[in-house]
């Protein structure tokens, strides 16, 4: 079913072959101290163009030689300058400075690593600003994944005069993951997950250790949903997807609620009750449905007591933000679980930028996971949910043919 | 409890499926009384029949399916038509009390209902259609004394000198001690949805639609020109995927008449499509959310991959025209203002449509079964979710699988429901 394609291999090779005649050409003094190898010429970037938001990691060299500062280009400068004593840019684009990670080793340089975001949308000014600070005379690769990688281009062709190594999506997610699960998190850990998460006292967000991660299934939800079952490094599939992801979420918010940003619908929903728009086992049986084993508390019908004119007139817009945040977490997990179940893997890593500041449904996606799984699966979260497809782009800049 | 019933298993005969948004209920009007049989009959099981049978809509919103009454169905040695009635659960509350005023318990019957509301709706069925008791053409009602003691205890007064009166109610009239006693009730017969909807299905894919297939599926469902409806035969069903679509999803794996399983469900069901389009569009009714589905285009809604990747997404074989994200587009304020109700309906119905057939198509996977039966109210009327799930099924998983659909869609409970109650033996 799905193509681990011939076309994506060829496509490969003449990617890595561009990248070498680029970094032949543009030769500098930077070698790394420990290897022959040669390294990419600065600014190194990786970057994930997704339906909704644009994902940029961005390396910051703090061992800078004197000399290597004497010949840095004007522009080069500027850039890094530009993108580290900033955290937000422009009236979109922001720094999530804590995520930065610091004292990093990549290559043999050490430095820190920025995470930036940006709404896909602002992309074209995005190539613009690139244009007008000259970054294509930099000869430096950009690597970039994400549909956006193959949508735009041509953009950064004809706008930006820069020539752009595309790659796939959910190698770069992987790779991202490894990685950075791999360097932790400025000591500690990356991965975590919740213990007793419905209960707001007691609930706990404890270190999970991923050291053995296969096999695992990955659930990346960004605006849509894909899901992986990983078994190696190198060995993947995408077992299925839902279009029902963090852009139905926040597209029928915005229809529902007149809100407009991502933060305000979780403000909503974290005010709001679902069980006044939804109709529950217990609406519709009085109590449990015991002979299958559903609780009067579980869900029967999402928004199903919003066919009453009655019970329209009597919710919230802040029910309604509820209902539509647990509605598409509800299915994402049941769809996960269903997967797991399939591919016999019990351990569910969530990742995208669905879940940014968004406890209700990380906490929802443990319960439900663990509960309809009888404690069989467990869900985990990583801190830097929705960046490591640009961590993985960045890494195959860096992995020299 | 023990009851005291009539010889034969009395009429009048139902089924009825208490679901989360519909009522369903079946009815078997005999169309072989003999003239014998006719003078016997009870009043008011002479008008329950005429009112039923001589109408197609009943109160504001009870409805009977005229093209899908079963005509000539033989059913228990009896001759006669099978009527398919339903009206909305909120509407229940009216029944029992209409059943009430008809004194429907006087007719010794039992109620075969199934559905989450046999369960809701139990003691209301038992408090309104309270027990009975005659003396001497005086009624007595007993409101809540359904224990068999309290029964008992009313009987021994009764029996034994001036009338007592039980909990509630009283009589006005004073009579004589001693008369004969009839003791009337309803029984409600609680059974399990699931188990009716698969007997109920089998049954009425074996007798047949007057005389056409009860089954059928489409051909070429994504070419509007050349899409067919045709005839499926079901005569060996096993195994089957049974998705019934209601309020909510239960998805069911069927190995035998008897072997099945409850694989998963899914709450975003026929419940949250019409949910949805009640708030997004304003409308009211189901047919109306159709309807402006009908004219909609859900592409100005939805985010497609070629809207993300400017074409496929070649590597994982996703299409350039499928959906990426649900709804995405509507982050986006300026794509707000130019979408229009009949979009959002029709992005709604899809949405809903395509997770449906997603999780149907995993389920298949793996119970490791090609034949998807999907059933359930939300298909009624509804051929374009019926494509959307013909074409889905069979495009994603590379023609392996089949959709199936059956005409009586959302009644099988009901029909399972009547089953149960002529199956019951007469000295129970």
């Amino acid at each position: 079913m799905k193509k681990q394609g011939r076309e994506h291999g060829s496509e490969v090779q003449s990617n890595r072959a561009a990248r070498g005649r680029r970094l032949h050409s543009a030769l500098g003094p930077r070698t790394s101290p420990s290897s022959r190898h040669l390294l990419p010429v600065f600014p190194w970037f990786g970057l994930d163009i997704g339906g909704t938001l644009v994902k940029l990691v961005y390396f910051e060299p703090k061992d800078i030689t004197a000399e290597e500062e004497e010949e840095e280009v004007e522009n080069l400068k500027s850039i890094r300058k530009y993108l580290t004593s900033n955290v937000a840019y422009g009236s979109t684009g922001i720094r999530d400075v804590h995520l930065e990670l610091k004292d990093l080793t990549l290559c043999g340089r050490k430095g820190n690593l920025h995470f930036i975001r940006f709404p896909t949308h602002d992309m074209p000014a995005f190539i613009q600003m690139g244009s007008q600070k000259h970054f294509s005379s930099l000869h430096t690769t950009l690597c970039a994944t994400g549909g956006g990688a193959y949508k735009f281009e041509q953009d950064f062709r004809t706008m930006g005069d820069l020539q752009l190594c595309k790659l796939d999506e959910l190698d770069c997610l992987i790779k991202g993951v490894l990685y950075i699960d791999s360097v932790g998190f400025n000591g500690h850990s990356e991965c975590y997950y919740f213990e007793n998460p419905t209960d707001s006292e007691k609930c706990e967000k404890l270190p999970f250790n991923l050291e053995n991660p296969y096999p695992l299934l990955l659930v990346n939800i960004g605006s849509g949903v894909s899901i992986l079952a990983v078994y190696s490094k190198d060995n993947y599939k995408r077992v299925t997807g839902t279009s029902l992801g963090g852009g139905t979420f926040f597209g029928l918010c915005c229809l529902l609620t007149g809100c407009s940003t991502f933060e305000e619908a979780l403000e909503m929903a974290s005010r709001g009750d679902s069980t006044k728009v939804d109709k529950l086992v217990r609406d519709i049986y009085g109590g449990d449905y015991e002979r299958f084993g559903l609780p009067g508390w579980a869900v029967a019908s999402s928004f199903g007591n919003m066919v009453s004119k009655e019970k329209r007139e009597s919710v919230s817009k802040e029910d309604l933000a509820r209902a539509t945040l647990i509605t598409i977490t509800n299915n994402i997990g049941s769809i996960a679980r269903m997967c797991a179940l399939n591919e016999n893997i019990n351990r569910v890593v969530f990742v995208g930028n669905f879940l940014r500041i968004n406890t209700i449904s990380m906490r929802l996606l443990a319960y439900a996971l663990d509960y309809w799984s009888k404690g069989q699966l467990k869900a985990l979260f990583l801190e830097h949910e929705g960046y490591f497809g640009a961590v993985g782009a960045l890494l195959e800049l860096l992995d020299t043919a | 409890m023990k009851l005291i019933v009539a010889k034969e298993r009395s009429f009048p005969w139902f089924g009825m499926d208490i679901g989360g948004t519909l009522v369903k209920l079946v009815y078997f009007e005999p169309k072989d009384i003999t003239a014998e049989e006719e003078q016997e009959e009870v009043e008011n099981l002479k008008s329950i029949r005429k009112y039923l049978t001589s109408n197609t809509a009943y109160g504001k919103t009870g409805i009977r399916d005229v093209h899908l009454e079963l005509k000539n169905l033989t059913v228990c040695g009896r001759k006669g038509n099978l009527h398919f009635i339903r009206f909305p659960s909120c509407a229940m509350h009216r029944f029992i009390q209409m059943g009430s005023e008809k004194n429907f318990s006087s007719l010794h019957t039992t109620l075969c209902a199934t559905g989450g509301g046999a369960y809701k709706f139990e003691e209301d069925f038992r408090m309104c259609m309270c027990i009975e008791m005659t003396i001497a053409g005086c009624r007595v009602d007993l409101h809540g004394a359904n224990q068999p003691v309290q029964i008992n205890t009313q009987l021994a007064q009764l029996r034994g000198g001036h009338p007592k009166h039980g909990a509630k109610g009283s009589c006005p009239n004073s009579h004589p001690p001693g008369m004969a006693l009839h003791i009337a009730d309803l029984q409600l017969h609680k059974l399990d949805e699931l188990d009716c909807l698969i007997q109920g299905l089998l049954y009425v894919d074996s007798v047949g639609f007057n005389g056409q297939p009860e089954c059928y599926y489409f051909e070429n469902p994504a070419d509007p020109e050349q899409c067919q409806k045709k005839p499926y035969c079901l005569d060996n069903p096993y195994p089957m995927l049974l998705v019934n679509i209601g309020s909510g999803v239960s998805v069911l794996a069927v190995y035998s008449k008897d072997n099945y399983k409850r694989v998963t469900g899914t709450s975003l069901g026929g419940g949250t499509f019409l949910g949805l389009c009640c708030l997004l569009t304003g409308c009211e009714t189901f047919e109306e959310a159709l309807e402006m589905a009908a004219k909609g285009d859900s592409t100005n809604v939805d985010k497609l991959v070629k809207d993300i990747y400017g074409g496929d997404y070649e590597r994982f074989g996703l299409q350039g025209s499928a959906v990426a994200s649900s709804f995405g587009h509507m982050m986006s304020k300026e794509k707000r203002d130019t979408t229009s109700k009949e979009d959002l309906a029709r992005a709604t119905l899809v949405t809903i449509t395509n997770n449906i057939g997603s999780i149907a198509r995993m389920c298949a996977l793996n119970e490791n079964i090609d034949r998807v039966v999907f059933v359930g109210n939300f298909l009624r009327i509804n051929m374009i979710a019926m494509k959307v799930l013909a074409y889905a099924m069979d495009y994603w998983s590379k023609g392996q699988l089949k959709a199936l659909f059956l005409e009586h869609e959302g009644y099988f409970g009901a029909v399972g429901a009547l089953l149960e109650l002529l199956k019951m033996t007469d000295d129970q």
